[in-house]
């Protein structure tokens, strides 16, 4: 059924490869489809790759663009007189009180004096490198649907995530470790929980890995579970031996089944994930100098029972510098995320009451955690190759929800990209005076257009990154979608 | 992104340019070609050079072609006709092509491709101008979309050899094309095995492989049929088969998306599915219950609860119970709940993928868009709701016949009352209202002095904020904040009058709250984000958020959604009670300030909120005698005859609802229905269960709908009117009733194919066509469409058994293949698409999980009921976590068979998902087979795998204590036979080595385990 992945045959191997020959050999011979020219020049890729890595931050429950990244002065001098947005708005709480000025006060940062709030001051050191989008659009301005289709380019469940698509076109780097890890926030799943990210269609393999660093247990059964206080290392070695063994002899008597070799190599590589998931989430070899950057060096500390920066600063930090060491040793797709669920006390950016109490703490760890991430790649040289997307489900309304919140904004919020052969300290696309629409209104941009621009820069054409799914051919970005140019160096 | 570009205005400025080249045309005149040969040598080639990339055979860009005549001259999605012959100035297409500057630039501005060149142009301007003349022989022919095997009609070809077993005979017969041969006949154990998986899911003991080993000896045939016929009557086989049903329609019990709020009653629609399977319900029949059950067989068991079928796939909780039908957001939530429905129903029994129309003709099926919305309109009354139902049938019947009666008397009261209501006028209605709130709160005018409260001005804005605060003059620890409600008759509101609908409960030292605010959660609702129901006089709590207390100087109260008054807004409260750890009231004297105040002493003004007065919902309005009072305003205007007959409908009424009262309460699913509800989520029940208009929607776009559709099905289809013949005064289940027989006609050419093929498919690891769920133009050809066929024609010709479809396909010699492998058959047909052997199978993850569990005697074969729960769950009130790390392993409720387990759909379970469980969003036609780190990290460490290997390893010991023997037992109990005697010795040095669990953990963790010969 997946022919069109046989173009990626040659950069892909390891397990997915292996599981991919198992596949190819039930081809049927009828089959009508034909398989994607190679481009053998491009390494197999559809042309040559500028970005080998992502890292998505995910902030769950919608960020406030114009309290972070999108400079509105129209808003501070009309602060407090009644909101008019010169046409019938549909708010999901209709929280469409008067004007409201952004929280924090914005000064301009870098080479590219790019206006940030004080909220985000620690992003002003790496501001030269990125690039802001504010005229992104959702869909949908209700969390569930737009959730997905940041994550999933889809606004119902059931469709891979980003992370499953580049794992499943590009293999992995390094087989002992997953090709797409997800660090989820410590406190639980944002809005659809693992749907953001597990591999709907494609293999399973595809699906993100959830890892929670600074755990005993990071990764579900890594090690054996307390039920298992039989199992030893000397055991395991001899276990592994056998089962290797009587696997061979089993398969001996069954060729041409590569399934079943398949499988032996499989636990070979569960032996070694468990070697090498913890010395990559081991911070112990880290300087003083990295784990300061990071905001890390003062440990975990009792939290107060308020949200709190310092709190938000530790564990986002946490995932950042986790994210660096899986990058470097190998794994494709990060993706870390912000805010939980729409729980009580509130633990995400869906500030209808208050801006000031959920952004600050979020904002300030975020910032200092993507700050710090982007200067370490950068000092390590691998900001070149890897590509960084910062988004979030939709934006938040310039007026006021009763008095110091904003309802949801699905007609504008920001996106921003770094490194991985995008342009730095640039703008592209921007909101209208208020931050309530695209300025210019029919030249939005989409999800899609940020998807097929991230595939092109890892060396995928968008529209040929396909997997045939109830007679679909399935893409990432639908049917929809086209590279912004402007963005790429 | 739709371009909204004004194009009148866009026409004024191209004709003028054309002009010039007509212009140009007529003075010049040098080309000699003319007509045909015009159009071929000058016009074709630039369609080819520049158009047909986007707008050809292979992509049509808008539904627009070149390529063919009639489409480049009709236009594609977007209407108008591009090109009118003799007019070019009417002609789009020349606009298109001449105006680079547009935003409708063909070919596209940032396309590689370049522009028309001015001589290009101005012979297309030519052509256009001279009639365009488009012989027919130089057009593309369009393919017709029926032209596909599965849209044909079903052929029961004749066998083409004498084979007895229809399935061989076709199968031998393409092998033979091929040069092939079948493989060997697979030894008994092998194939006992094979059999007890396939249909029971579990595997066979040795006794039982023995038992049916010395039987084939004697006679195979009589053996092998006596075994099929075992394993599908125990009560095993529905449970494994129902499974593979609940993949197709996605079954779950979450609702999914935002929150995840569980489905406690889905699951007798799993039973159902389960029971369907055992009793071998005929298909047509599976299906008509599925889609119509409660219209066609309305007093049974099978008839309601199968309807759990439409309501199987997710819903969208906020895009329903948050939002309104009336927002857009709101309009999609409803467009994809109904999509879900269509394509459940399409996609399961028709296998065709419906969905792809919803915003624009189908581009590979005869599927237009009228059709899929002709489809949403037989489901456009219904909803996912609860539905109620008795499973004993004369119950059920009683019960029908009862609620039937009530409604009947329902309606006569109300139409003998009406025009007596409209007689009794506004003090009814005030009456009315009073009753309301009396039976909200109990109570009416319980104000105990003339001092009502604290009252805000009054606004015209909902949505204004207004706050009113006490400060306790020195920084005080504080446990609870009570909110007491106002009682005022004005406008008949009484209690609770004036209490927000939403706000918040502060505290801080500062007075202006700007610095250290901390937030008292209500009742752990958000009474900011939510709406709050008023509460009549009971007084609403604010707590601090851990239970414990927090400290402060003001305590304020912030309203962000104001009360009605009149046809304005307000903000009022009676007390505002604040205690301390004693649960002394510390506010009582306090002073109050407020954003604003209606100072009208004694009744309102800012001190009565902590005067210590407040109306206590204690004094017992006399409800009944404000019923008397509307009684006899009613009856006023009544004549005697309108009297006896209004006492005889009462009393029936009562009397029914006696009746009811007798009956146990009723059993519920969650099903496809007809929903009464309140607030966002009102349903269609309020209307009687009236169908919402549906209309066709330009682009499926909610925002653009087009003409209203009425319900129907594919119109290329011609055995049955695609259009229903309804009545006028049709009940929305009339439309399923026709959906549904529409699915079932014998003449379908999908539906036999569909099911025929499914079932093919769970015996051989693959479907004659290779994608189940559809049989399209984008599925696979089918390696055996002749077999295919006569399988299907002989189901539906036979009363659509399928244990007997079961039975013709494994006593095929077909299915008793070996599963080797040959050189001869992996040249000529890897993939064993010609079934030159059988395919071995990695087992589900079901079945892994359940064949451990039996291993190791710990399954519980209780079977239906409530799904058992391996997670514990966190935060219930709001957004659940499912938390699987939480469970014990060691609980034996969570070992009953996997087809009971509760399934989440938005924390799937982790072990399940890492062997490539059904995703309960997905409709899933064919299990995915993945092999990875993550699944062997899951099978060797996971606390299920490891408890049961303990398990496994104690009822070895119960049966002996050497262990040699009990390395032979175990192996037996996993395998079915024993072991090697070079890995017996192996085995034995390892248990010794690290102990019998170790040793049944590893068993567990082989190959041979997993898969199935």
């Amino acid at each position: 059924m997946q022919p069109r992945r046989s173009f990626l045959w040659n950069s892909g191997g390891g397990l997915g490869g292996i599981a991919l020959a198992s596949l190819l050999a039930k081809e049927p011979i009828s089959s009508a489809e034909e398989p994607l020219v190679q481009n053998t020049s491009a390494g197999g890729l559809h042309h040559p790759a500028k970005a080998k890595r992502v890292v998505h931050f995910f902030m769950s429950g919608a960020a406030s663009h114009i309290d972070l990244f999108d400079h509105k002065p129209e808003l501070v001098k009309r602060h407090g007189q009644p909101s008019d947005f010169g046409e019938p708005v549909e708010a999901f709480q209709n929280g469409l009180g008067p004007w409201l000025k952004p929280v924090w006060d914005f000064k301009p940062y870098g080479g590219c004096g790019k206006m940030l709030s004080d909220t985000v001051a620690p992003l002003g050191d790496v501001v030269d490198d990125i690039a802001f989008v504010h005229n992104m659009v959702s869909r949908s301005g209700v969390h569930s649907a737009a959730t997905l289709q940041q994550a999933t380019g889809f606004l119902v469940p059931g469709f891979p995530g980003a992370g499953c698509w580049v794992s499943y076109a590009l293999g992995s780097i390094n087989e002992n470790l997953p090709s797409f890890v997800v660090l989820p926030d410590h406190r639980g799943f944002g809005s659809n929980g693992v749907k953001n990210w597990d591999s709907a269609f494609l293999p399973s393999q595809h699906g993100g890995t959830i890892i929670y660093p600074g755990r005993p247990d990071p990764i579900a059964d890594l090690f054996p579970h307390k039920a298992g206080s039989f199992i030893t290392s000397k055991g395991e070695r001899q276990a592994h031996e056998l089962m290797k063994e009587f696997n061979r002899e089993h398969a001996a008597m069954r060729s041409g089944d590569s399934r079943l070799e398949g499988r032996i190599r499989s636990y070979e590589l569960a032996a070694k994930m468990q070697l090498a998931a913890p010395e990559a989430l081991d911070f112990s070899t880290e300087s003083s100098h990295a784990m300061k950057l990071y905001g890390l060096d003062r440990g975990a500390q009792e939290w107060g029972k308020e949200i709190n920066a310092e709190e938000e600063t530790f564990h986002f930090g946490q995932k950042c510098l986790a994210a660096r060491r899986l990058l470097e040793r190998g794994v494709r797709f990060v993706q870390i995320w912000s805010g939980n669920d729409n729980g009580f006390p509130r633990r995400n950016w869906d500030s209808h009451e208050d801006v000031e109490r959920d952004h600050g703490p979020l904002a300030m760890g975020m910032a200092r955690g993507c700050s710090a991430f982007i200067q370490d790649l950068k000092q390590r040289g691998m900001l070149e190759d890897t590509l960084i997307l910062w988004t979030t489900e939709f934006g938040r309304m310039p007026s006021s929800q009763g008095g110091k919140g904003r309802d949801h904004n699905p007609f504008v919020f920001t996106n921003w990209l770094c490194g991985g052969g995008i342009r730095g300290g640039i703008t592209y696309g921007e909101s209208d005076e208020w931050g309530y629409k695209p300025r210019e209104r029919n030249k939005p941009t989409q999800v899609y257009d940020i998807h097929a621009t991230i595939l092109h820069q890892l060396g995928l054409d968008h529209t040929k990154l396909t997997h045939r799914n109830n007679g679909i051919d399935r893409r990432l970005t639908d049917v929809h979608g086209s590279v912004i140019k402007e963005l790429i160096v | 992104m739709e371009c909204q570009i004004d194009l009148r205005a866009l026409t004024g400025f191209v004709s003028a340019w054309l002009l010039q080249f007509a212009f140009c045309l007529a003075c010049t005149g040098q080309d000699e070609l003319q007509g045909d040969a015009f159009f071929r040598e000058r016009i074709q080639p630039i369609f080819a050079a520049k158009c047909l990339a986007c707008h050809g055979p292979k992509v049509q860009k808008s539904g627009y072609r070149l390529d063919v005549r009639s489409i480049a001259l009709q236009g594609g999605d977007h209407g108008a006709p591009p090109i009118v012959p003799k007019d070019f100035q009417a002609s789009l297409l020349l606009q298109y092509v001449s105006d680079r500057d547009s935003d409708l630039a063909m070919p596209p501005k940032d396309s590689q491709q370049a522009g028309l060149t001015a001589i290009e142009i101005q012979d297309l301007t030519k052509w256009i101008a001279e009639g365009a003349i488009w012989p027919e022989s130089a057009s593309a022919k369009i393919e017709d979309p029926m032209d596909w095997w599965s849209f044909k009609p079903m052929q029961k070809a004749a066998l083409p050899n004498a084979e007895p077993n229809p399935i061989d005979s076709f199968v031998r017969a393409k092998l033979l094309e091929h040069n092939l041969i079948e493989a060997p006949t697979a030894d008994a154990r092998t194939l006992a095995r094979r059999l007890y998986f396939d249909l029971i899911g579990l595997p066979p003991s040795s006794k039982e492989l023995d038992t049916f080993e010395l039987e084939s000896k004697n006679n195979s045939e009589a053996a092998l049929e006596k075994l099929i016929g075992k394993l599908l009557s125990m009560p095993e086989y529905g449970e494994r088969w129902a499974r593979h049903w609940l993949d197709v329609v996605h079954y779950g019990d979450t609702h999914g998306y935002d929150k995840d709020k569980q489905r406690p009653n889905a699951w007798p629609y799993r039973d159902y599915v389960i029971r369907a399977f055992n009793e071998d319900k005929p298909y047509s029949k599976f299906i008509e219950e599925q889609i119509a059950g409660d219209a066609l067989w309305p007093n049974t068991r099978d008839g309601i609860e199968a309807l759990g079928f439409i309501a199987a796939g997710p819903w969208d909780f906020i895009g329903h119970a948050e939002v309104p039908e009336s927002k857009t957001d709101g309009k999609i939530a409803r467009h994809l709940d109904r999509d879900d429905m269509v394509a459940n129903t399409i996609g399961t029994f028709c296998s065709v993928t419906i969905h792809c129309a919803q915003c624009h003709q189908h581009k590979f099926d005869p599927i237009s868009q009228q059709d899929y919305y002709q489809l949403q309109s037989v489901f456009s009354a219904l909803d996912r709701t609860d539905r109620k139902y008795y499973p004993d049938e004369a119950m059920q019947t009683q019960w029908l016949t009862l609620e039937r009666a009530k409604s009947d008397a329902a309606v006569a009261l109300e139409q003998l009352e009406e025009p007596l209501r409209k007689q009794a006028g506004e003090e009814y209605v005030a009456l009315t209202k009073r009753i309301e709130n009396a039976s909200k709160a109990n109570a009416t005018n319980p104000n105990k002095g003339a001092e009502f409260g604290y009252h805000s001005e009054i606004t015209s804005n909902q949505d204004a904020v207004k706050w009113v605060q006490v400060d306790l003059s020195k920084v005080t620890e504080i446990y609870r904040v009570s909110l007491v409600p106002c009682y005022d008759d004005f406008n008949a509101i009484g209690a609770g009058f004036g209490f927000p609908i939403r706000f918040r409960v502060e505290l801080s030292d500062d007075p202006s709250f700007q610095n250290g605010v901390k937030q008292l959660s209500v009742s752990g609702q958000d009474a900011l984000i939510r709406d709050q129901k008023n509460p009549g006089l009971v007084g609403v709590s604010a707590e601090p958020a851990m239970g414990s207390s927090i400290a402060g100087r003001f305590v304020r109260v912030t309203a962000t959604k104001l009360a009605a008054r009149q046809n304005d807004f307000i903000f009022s409260l009676a007390e505002l009670q604040i205690f301390d750890q004693a649960g002394v009231n510390v506010a009582v004297g306090r002073e109050v300030t407020a954003m604003d105040s209606i100072e009208a002493p004694p009744r309102w003004r800012k001190t009565n909120l902590t005067d210590g007065i407040f109306p206590e919902p204690t004094t017992v309005d006399d409800k009944a005698s404000l019923l008397l009072a509307r009684e006899e305003l009613l009856l006023k205007s009544a004549d005697e005859a309108t009297r006896t007959r209004r006492s005889t409908l009462l009393a029936r009424v009562e009397e029914i609802s006696a009746e009811l009262k007798k009956l146990p309460a009723p059993m519920q699913v969650y099903a496809g229905g007809v929903h009464t509800g309140s607030g966002t989520f009102v349903g269609t029940g309020a209307s009687g269960g009236k169908p919402r208009p549906i209309y066709v929607l330009a682009r499926g776009q909610v925002t653009q709908p087009m003409s209203e559709v009425v319900p129907g099905a594919l119109s290329a289809f011609e055995f049955r009117p695609s259009v229903f013949s309804l009545a006028q005064d049709h009940s929305e289940s009339d439309r399923r009733v026709a959906l549904a027989q529409w699915i079932t006609a014998p003449e379908n050419p999908l539906t036999w194919r569909s099911i025929a093929n499914r079932i093919w498919q769970y015996h051989f690891g693959r479907g004659f066509v290779d994608t189940p769920n559809d049989l399209g133009h984008n599925g696979g050809l089918p390696s055996h469409p002749e077999l295919l066929d006569w399988l299907a024609t002989d189901f539906r010709d036979n009363g659509g058994s399928i244990k007997r479809l079961h039975r013709m396909i494994l006593m095929s010699k077909t299915y008793r293949q070996a599963s080797v492998s040959n050189v001869d058959g992996e040249r000529v047909d890897s993939g064993n698409t010609l079934l030159w052997r059988q395919n071995r199978r990695r087992l589900e993850a079901e079945a892994i999980r359940d064949s451990v569990l039996f291993v190791s005697g710990s399954l519980d074969k209780t079977m239906g009921g409530p799904g058992w729960q391996d997670f514990v769950i966190e935060h219930p009130e709001h957004s659940p976590h499912y938390e699987y790390g939480l469970a014990a392993p060691e609980d034996s409720k969570t070992w009953r068979r996997s087809i009971y387990r509760f399934v989440v759909r938005s924390q799937t379970q982790p072990w399940m998902t890492s062997l490539d469980c059904a995703d309960p969003s997905m409709r899933v036609d064919k299990r995915n087979e993945s092999l990875s780190a993550i699944q062997a990290l899951a099978l060797l460490n996971n606390g299920f795998m490891l408890t049961q290997a303990k398990r496994f390893a104690a009822r070895v010991e119960s049966e002996s204590s050497d262990v040699a023997e009990q390395v032979d037992i175990a192996y037996r109990l996993a395998f079915g036979t024993g072991p090697t005697e070079a890995n017996r010795r192996q085995l034995i040095e390892f248990s010794k080595a690290n102990g019998l669990p170790y040793l049944c953990r590893l068993l567990f963790n082989l190959n041979a385990f997993t898969f199935v010969d």
